[in-house]
C-alpha cells in the first residue's frame, strides 16, 4: 500500500497530536503496524532518472509485500536542514526505515540512525557505515565500460563526451571505465568531459551538451542527469546518447545507444526482508552486474553485431568475476602509472577514485 | 414663459457624513452666462459633476429642455448636449492638437483641421490644429479643450475656474469668446470664487455656502463685497494696512542667475536676478509654467549649483547655490511648496509626524531619537495658532482639505521663526477666510523683521501683501517695481513679455 | 475604481483594528478555498490543515523546528524592511546571505582545528561584514551612477552563487570529501550554542529577536528611520526637507546586507554545520515575503516569520503524514500570500455602495 494517507494516518496523526509524538513507535508495535519505509530524494521523481529508478525499486518491495510495508516516498527535498529536519519526522511518524537517497543527506541520515537504533538506513553513495546504516552504490562502471564498447564502435569522429554533474569518485570511475571499455575497441579514442557541477539544471546540461558536440564529439555519455536534457539535444542534433539508471529511449528512438539502467528492487527486497527479520546489518554495498542492480539494456541497432558479441561475451565475464574493469596496466592523464600489468584495483580504489585514465582529454577539477 | 435649458430642484449628495450638495435649485436660460459662486469645498464642484454625469445624486430633480433625465456618465451628458472643460486639463503632450480631438471627435483629420480653424475664427479660439501640445501655452491648451466642446455642439459648456490658469491678458480674451457663444445661443455655466470676473461678464450667479444655495442674483446689481459676504457668510475681513518700514540687511540675493534643469520640458532661466531685504515683502508675479518652479527648487535648495557657482546665491549673508535644503534651513531658511501634497507634507503620514518632516531641528529629535511628546505639543499648537480643521494630529495629512493643510504646512514653517521664509503659492486653492488668514501671517512676518518672498498668479494678492513685485515670465525676471508706484497693468504688461528691456 | 457600484475610497487613517483582523481573515480565507482542493484531489482536508498548520503550534518537536526555521527569515526580513520603507528594494540578500555565510565559514575552514568560546561570536560577525559588503556594490552602483539597484542587488546575488560554487569545488573543498562540493564539517566551536535542550534552536534566535528589537528603535523611534519612510512614501517631501538620498541608499542596503549576512553566517554554524551548496535556499527571496506580509512593520515582522515558518514545516508535515504533493503546498502558500494582499487593502480603504441614479 503506498497510499500515504488514509484513516489510520489521520488517527495516527491525531494521536500522535494528543498523546505526543514519543508514544508513537509503542502503538504501531502494538497494533502490528506494516514495517514504514520513507524514500528522500533531491529531485522530482518524474518518469526516467536517478530518483525514478529509486521509485521503482520501492514499488518492486510492494509487490513482494503489500500491506506490510508502508511507503513514503518524499521528492524534491533540498539537502542540508530541511532534510534534516524531514528525516527527522518520518522516523518519528514511526517508519523503521530509511533510503536517503542522496549523498548530501550523509551528516543527517547518520545522525537519525544514531538516535534511532531500530532504524535501518539505506544511504546513496556515501562513505560512512554503522551498525544500522548501510552506504550503497551501484557499479556503474561495469555498465560504462560495455558502452563505452559501443561507443567507439558507432564513432566517426574518435571523440567521445560526457555531460557529467560532480567531479566525484562514482562519476569519475564511471568515466574511466567508459574510457578504457571505448580503448578496447579503438586505442586511440579521446573522452572530453564538461562538468556542469548541479544534479538538475537541463538548461546548463543542454548547453554543456551543445559545446562537446560542437567540438566534434559524436557519443555523449549523459553523466547525472535526472532529466533527458542532454538525451533530447543529441537525438535532435544526430549524435549517439546514452545515460544511467533509467530508460529514456522514448526521448531519442534513433540515437539512443543503450541505458546502463539500474534496478534497486533485488537490494531494497534483501535489505526488506533482513530488517524484518532483525538481522539488518551495516556494511558497504556496492553493487553491480553480479547482483543483478546493474542492467544493460536498449542496445542500439547501429552497433556493428562483432562488437555487440564481444560486448555480450564482456558482460558475462564482468558479471561472473572472470574479468575486472579496472585491470592493469591502466595509465593516468598524467602520465603516470595506475596499474601495473595484470594488477587489479580494489574496491577502495574505486570509490575514491579522483584521477582520470590517459585518453580523457579534459583535466580533472581540482 | 419658455423653458429654461437647465432646471435642478432639490438636489442633493452625500459623501459620508459629508453633505456636498443639500438640496440645491438651479436654473439656467437660454443664452445665458451663469456663475456658480462659492468659496473652495462649498459644493461647487460636486454640483458640476452631478450635472455632467460623474457621480450620481442622492436625491433631486435635473430636466434637461423640460424633461427629467439623470445622466449617468459624461457620455451620456454629452449626448443631451452638455460639455465640460476642467481646471486640469486632459490633453497628451506628445500628441498635436488635432491627434487630441480626434480622440474624442469622429472624423478624417483634414476635415477636423478646417472646423478648428473654422471654430477658431468665429470664436477668438485661433490655435494651430498642428501644433504639438507641449509648445502650447496655458491659454493656447484651454482654446484647444473649448473647442474640444464645441465640436459635438453642445447647449451649455460647463467652464471649472477657467480663469485660474490664465494671465490677465487671456481672460479678456477668454471672456470675449465666452460673449460669442452666449450671442450664438451656447449657455455657459462659469464656476469661480473670483468676483470681479464674475461681475464682468456673467447675468446670473447661483451663490452656495456649505453645500446649500445661499443666493440667486445678477451679479452686474451687486458689488465686490455683497457678493463675498453672500459667500462666506460674513463680512470679508480685511488686511491691516501695509505699515510703512526700513528693510533690514539682504536676506537672499540673485545676480543674474542662468540655469538649464534637468527635465527637457522645463523653463531655462536666463540672468535672474533678485535682492530682498529682512524686514520686506517681495513677490515673484507671473503665470505658472515660466519659470516658477525652477526658480521655487533653486531657491529652496532642492536643486544646487556646482562648488564654483555657490555666490550666484546669497542667503543670510553665506554664498548657498551649494547647499543642499537642509543646509539652507540650518541658516534660518523655510520654505512652503507649491505642491502640498507629497512635497510640502506626506500623504500617508499623520499631521505630527509630518510636523516632523522640517520642524526636527525645533527640538523634537534629541540624540537622534524622535521627542513624541515634544512633537506632539509643537503639532498641537500648529492646529490651534493656524486653526487647522481637523480631528486631531494624528490624522493623515492626505485627508485634509487642501486649504486646512496649507494653513498646517505655512504654521509649521512659520513656527520655525525663519528669518527668510519663501512661499511658492501660498493660497492656491485656499478658500478666501483661510487665505486672508495666510496673507494677514505673512504680513506679520514681515512686521516681526523676516525677509518673506512670495510666488503667485493671483496679482490681487501680490498687491496686498508685497511691497515690491517682479514679473517672471519665460525664464526671465523683470526689474523690481515698488506696488505702490504701479497699476496692475503693468504687471499685466511684463506678463505677457510686453515690456522687454530695463536692466534687472 | 469602481466596479458593479462599489468602490473603495481612502479612510482618514489606516484602521488599526483591521491590520490586526486582515491576516486572519486571510487564512481563513485561503483555507476555504484549498479545502475545495483537496476535496478534489480526495485528500482529507482535516488532516491536510491539521498536519499543516496544527501540528507545527501544538508539538513541541515541530514547533522548535519552526522556531529554527524562522530565524534568518527573521532577521533578513526585518532588514530589508528599513529598505523597502525607504522604496530601496534589496532583492538581494540572497546573495548577502550567502556571503555572510562564507566570510563565517573562513574561520573554521582556515582553522579547522580552531577552538573557543569566542570562534562563534567572530564568525557571526564576519558574516554580518560580509553581507554588508556585498551590499556596497550595489550601494555605490546606485548612488554614483543612478543604476536600479534592483537589478544589481539581484545580479549580485548570482554572483554570490557562483563564488560559493568556485570555493566549494575549488579551494574550500573539503580534501577528505571525496571532491564532493562542500567545505569541512565544523568543529563544536563553530558551531552555534543550542539554548533550547532537545531541539536544533540555537542562539541565532536570541540575535534575531534583539535584531527584531534594535529594528523597531531604528524605524518607529530614531529620526533616521523617519527619515528613510519619508524617502519611501513620498521622494519629493524628502526632497523638500533635505534629506539626503543617498544616505538613504546607503542605510538601507547595509542594513539589509548586515542582516541577511548575520543570517547566512548563523545558518553555516547552526543548523548546517558546514560550507554547502544548499545553504542558498532561497531565504533571501522568501523573506522579501516576510517583509511585506509584515507590514514593513518589525512587530509585524516577527508574526509574520512566525506564519511563513509555521507554513514552510507544516507544509514539510503535510507531505511527509497526509501525503500531499509538494505543489499543493506551493498553491496553499500562494494562496495564502494573495488573500493577504487582498484583506490588506481593507486597512487602507474601505468599500462604499454607489447609489443607483436618482431617487427622486
Amino acid at each position: 500500500m503506498t497510499s500515504t494517507l488514509n484513516r489510520r494516518g489521520f488517527l495516527q496523526t491525531t494521536a500522535a497530536a494528543a498523546l505526543g509524538a514519543g508514544l508513537m513507535p509503542a502503538l504501531a508495535r502494538a497494533q502490528g503496524e506494516p514495517l514504514g519505509i520513507a524514500l528522500v530524494v533531491p529531485s522530482p521523481f518524474g518518469d526516467v532518472g536517478w530518483s525514478h529508478a529509486l521509485a521503482m525499486g520501492l514499488d518492486q518491495v510492494v509487490a513482494e509485500y503489500g500491506d506490510r510495508v508502508k511507503i513514503t516516498k518524499l521528492e524534491n527535498i533540498p539537502e542540508g536542514p530541511d532534510a534534516d529536519r524531514i528525516m527527522n519526522k518520518v522516523v518519528a511518524d514511526g517508519n523503521k526505515m530509511l533510503i536517503a537517497g542522496s549523498f548530501g543527506y550523509q551528516n543527517g541520515a547518520m545522525q537519525v540512525a544514531r538516535r534511532n537504533p531500530d532504524l535501518s538506513v539505506l544511504h546513496a553513495s556515501g562513505f560512512m557505515v554503522a551498525p544500522n546504516f548501510t552506504p550503497f552504490a551501484a557499479r556503474n562502471y561495469q555498465g560504462t565500460y560495455l558502452m563505452g564498447m559501443a561507443a567507439a564502435a558507432v564513432s566517426k569522429t574518435g571523440k567521445l563526451g560526457s555531460v557529467s554533474a560532480f567531479a566525484i569518485p562514482e562519476l569519475v570511475s564511471s568515466i574511466n571505465a567508459f574510457t578504457l571499455g571505448a580503448q578496447a575497441i579503438n586505442p586511440d579514442i579521446q573522452v572530453a568531459v564538461v562538468w556542469v557541477n548541479t544534479w538538475f539544471d537541463p538548461a546548463k546540461e543542454q548547453e554543456a551538451a551543445r559545446a562537446l558536440l560542437a567540438q566534434g564529439c559524436d557519443v555523449i555519455y549523459s553523466n547525472g542527469q535526472d532529466t533527458p536534457s542532454v538525451v533530447s539535444i543529441c537525438e535532435e542534433t544526430g549524435a549517439y546518447v546514452f545515460n544511467l539508471n533509467s530508460s529514456m529511449l522514448k526521448y531519442a528512438p534513433t540515437k539512443y545507444l543503450g541505458c546502463v539502467a539500474t534496478d534497486w528492487a533485488p537490494f531494497f527486497l534483501q535489505s526488506v526482508k533482513a530488517h524484518l527479520e532483525g538481522d539488518f546489518e551495516g556494511h558497504t554495498a556496492y553493487l553491480g552486474l553480479a547482483e543483478g542492480v546493474i542492467q544493460p539494456m536498449d542496445w542500439n541497432a547501429d552497433i556493428p553485431s562483432e562488437v555487440m558479441t564481444r560486448i555480450t561475451e564482456t558482460q558475462a565475464q564482468l558479471t561472473d568475476g572472470s574479468m575486472h574493469v579496472f585491470t592493469g596496466p591502466i595509465a593516468r592523464q598524467d602520465g603516470g602509472e595506475a596499474a601495473a600489468e595484470g594488477v587489479i584495483l580494489g574496491d577502495e580504489d574505486i570509490v575514491s577514485m579522483d584521477w582520470h585514465v590517459a585518453g580523457v582529454t579534459t583535466p580533472l577539477p581540482s | 414663459m419658455p423653458v429654461p435649458l437647465l432646471s435642478i430642484r432639490g438636489l442633493s449628495k452625500s459623501y459620508g457624513a459629508v453633505h456636498a450638495n443639500r438640496g440645491i435649485d438651479l436654473t439656467v436660460e437660454k443664452g445665458s452666462i451663469h456663475a456658480i459662486l462659492g468659496e473652495n469645498g462649498a459644493g461647487k464642484s460636486t454640483l458640476m459633476k452631478l450635472i455632467y454625469g460623474v457621480e450620481s445624486p442622492d436625491a433631486g430633480q435635473v430636466s434637461w429642455q423640460g424633461k427629467p433625465v439623470r445622466p449617468t456618465s459624461p457620455a451620456e451628458a454629452r449626448k443631451l448636449g452638455i460639455g465640460m472643460v476642467f481646471q486640469h486639463f486632459s490633453l497628451f503632450e506628445t500628441l498635436t492638437v488635432v491627434e487630441n480631438i480626434s480622440l474624442i471627435v469622429p472624423g478624417r483629420t483634414a476635415a477636423l483641421v478646417t472646423r478648428i480653424r473654422d471654430l477658431g475664427r468665429e470664436y477668438g479660439l485661433e490655435v494651430d490644429p498642428r501644433a504639438h501640445v507641449h509648445s502650447l501655452s496655458v491659454g493656447e491648451r484651454q482654446r484647444v479643450e473649448i473647442i474640444r466642446c464645441l465640436m459635438t455642439d453642445p447647449d451649455l459648456l460647463i467652464l471649472d475656474e477657467p480663469t485660474s490658469v490664465l494671465p490677465q491678458q487671456s481672460v479678456a480674451r477668454l471672456f470675449d469668446t465666452l460673449r460669442r457663444l452666449r450671442d450664438r445661443g451656447v449657455s455657459i455655466l462659469f464656476i469661480s470664487h473670483k468676483l470681479e470676473e464674475i461681475r464682468a461678464i456673467c447675468d446670473h450667479a447661483t451663490i452656495l455656502r456649505d453645500g446649500a444655495v445661499t443666493g440667486t442674483v445678477d451679479p452686474r446689481d451687486h458689488d465686490a463685497t455683497d457678493l463675498a459676504t453672500m459667500m462666506i457668510g460674513r463680512d470679508m475681513p480685511a488686511l491691516p494696512p501695509a505699515t510703512a518700514h526700513k528693510p533690514g540687511k539682504v536676506a537672499l540675493e540673485l545676480a543674474g542667475l542662468d540655469h538649464t534643469p534637468d527635465d527637457p520640458f522645463g523653463q531655462p532661466l536666463s540672468k535672474v536676478a533678485l535682492r530682498l531685504h529682512q524686514g520686506e515683502v517681495l513677490g515673484i508675479a507671473g503665470v505658472s509654467g515660466n519659470g516658477q518652479a525652477e526658480l521655487a527648487r533653486l531657491i529652496s535648495g532642492e536643486v544646487t549649483l556646482p562648488d564654483h557657482r555657490a555666490a550666484e546665491v546669497l542667503m543670510l549673508g553665506q554664498a548657498a547655490g551649494d547647499l543642499g535644503a537642509a543646509a539652507r534651513r540650518a541658516l534660518g531658511f523655510a520654505f512652503v511648496p507649491e505642491e502640498r501634497l507629497g512635497r510640502g507634507a506626506v500623504p500617508e503620514m499623520s499631521l505630527a509626524d509630518n510636523t516632523l518632516l522640517t520642524a526636527h531641528r525645533a527640538g523634537l529629535v534629541r540624540r537622534g531619537m524622535i521627542d513624541r511628546a515634544r512633537e506632539a505639543q509643537f503639532t498641537a499648537t500648529c492646529i490651534r495658532d493656524f486653526d487647522v480643521r481637523t480631528p486631531g494630529p494624528r490624522t493623515e495629512a492626505g485627508a485634509l482639505s487642501g486649504g486646512n493643510l496649507q494653513k498646517f504646512i505655512v504654521g509649521r514653517e512659520i513656527m520655525l521663526a525663519p528669518r527668510l521664509l519663501f512661499v511658492s503659492q501660498p493660497t492656491w486653492g485656499v478658500d478666501i477666510g483661510a487665505a486672508t488668514a495666510i496673507r494677514r501671517r505673512l504680513v506679520a512676518m514681515r512686521d516681526a523683521g523676516a525677509a518673506v518672498l512670495i510666488i503667485s498668479e493671483e496679482i490681487e494678492e501680490l498687491f496686498e501683501i508685497c511691497d515690491r513685485v517682479q514679473v517672471l515670465n519665460a525664464g526671465r525676471l523683470s526689474p523690481s517695481m515698488k506696488v505702490r508706484d504701479i497699476r496692475v497693468e503693468d504687471v499685466g504688461r511684463h506678463m505677457i513679455g510686453a515690456a522687454e528691456g530695463g536692466a534687472a | 475604481m469602481n466596479l458593479a457600484g462599489y468602490r473603495l475610497a481612502r479612510r482618514d487613517k489606516a484602521s488599526r483594528k483591521l491590520a490586526v483582523v486582515a491576516p486572519v481573515v486571510a487564512l481563513l480565507l485561503s483555507i476555504a478555498l484549498n479545502f475545495a482542493l483537496y476535496m478534489a484531489m480526495g485528500k482529507n482536508p482535516v488532516a491536510v490543515f491539521q498536519a499543516m498548520l496544527i501540528e507545527p503550534v501544538i508539538s513541541w518537536p515541530a514547533f522548535s523546528e519552526v522556531l529554527l526555521k524562522m530565524t534568518p527569515l527573521l532577521l533578513i526580513a526585518q532588514g530589508l524592511a528599513a529598505g523597502f520603507r525607504a522604496k530601496v528594494i534589496n532583492i538581494g540578500a540572497e546573495g548577502q546571505f550567502i556571503l555572510g555565510a562564507i566570510f563565517a565559514s573562513a574561520v573554521p575552514v582556515w582553522f579547522p582545528q580552531i577552538s573557543g568560546l569566542w570562534v562563534w561570536p567572530l564568525m557571526i560577525v564576519l558574516g554580518g561584514i560580509g553581507g554588508m559588503l556585498w551590499a556596497v556594490v550595489p550601494a555605490i552602483w546606485r548612488v554614483r551612477l543612478n543604476a536600479s539597484e534592483i537589478l544589481v542587488t539581484l545580479m549580485m546575488s548570482l554572483i554570490a552563487a557562483q563564488l560559493l560554487n568556485f570555493l566549494l569545488v575549488g579551494p574550500w573543498k573539503d580534501p577528505m570529501g571525496f571532491n564532493f562540493p562542500q567545505s569541512v564539517i565544523f568543529p563544536l566551536d563553530a558551531t552555534l550554542p543550542l539554548i533550547l535542550p532537545g531541539t536544533r534552536v540555537n542562539v541565532a534566535l536570541a540575535i534575531a529577536l534583539i535584531w527584531s528589537v534594535a529594528c523597531w528603535v531604528y524605524l518607529q523611534r530614531s529620526f533616521q528611520g523617519y527619515q528613510l519612510m519619508v524617502g519611501g512614501l513620498a521622494p519629493q517631501a524628502a526632497g523638500y526637507a533635505g534629506y539626503s538620498q543617498s544616505r538613504a541608499v546607503w542605510m538601507s542596503l547595509l542594513i539589509g546586507g548586515l542582516a541577511a549576512g548575520l543570517a547566512g553566517a548563523s545558518e553555516v554554524a547552526g543548523p548546517v554545520g558546514q560550507l554547502q551548496r544548499s545553504i542558498a535556499s532561497g531565504y533571501g527571496y522568501s523573506a522579501i515575503i516576510v517583509a511585506y506580509l509584515g507590514g514593513l512593520h518589525p512587530v509585524g515582522i516577527v508574526f509574520s516569520s512566525l506564519l511563513i515558518a509555521i507554513l514552510y514545516i507544516g507544509g514539510d508535515n503535510a507531505m511527509v503524514s497526509a501525503g500531499l504533493p509538494v505543489a499543493a503546498v506551493r498553491v496553499f502558500q500562494g494562496s495564502l500570500l494573495v488573500c493577504y494582499l487582498a484583506a490588506i487593502t481593507l486597512v487602507r480603504y474601505r468599500v462604499i455602495r454607489e447609489p443607483k441614479g436618482i431617487r427622486a
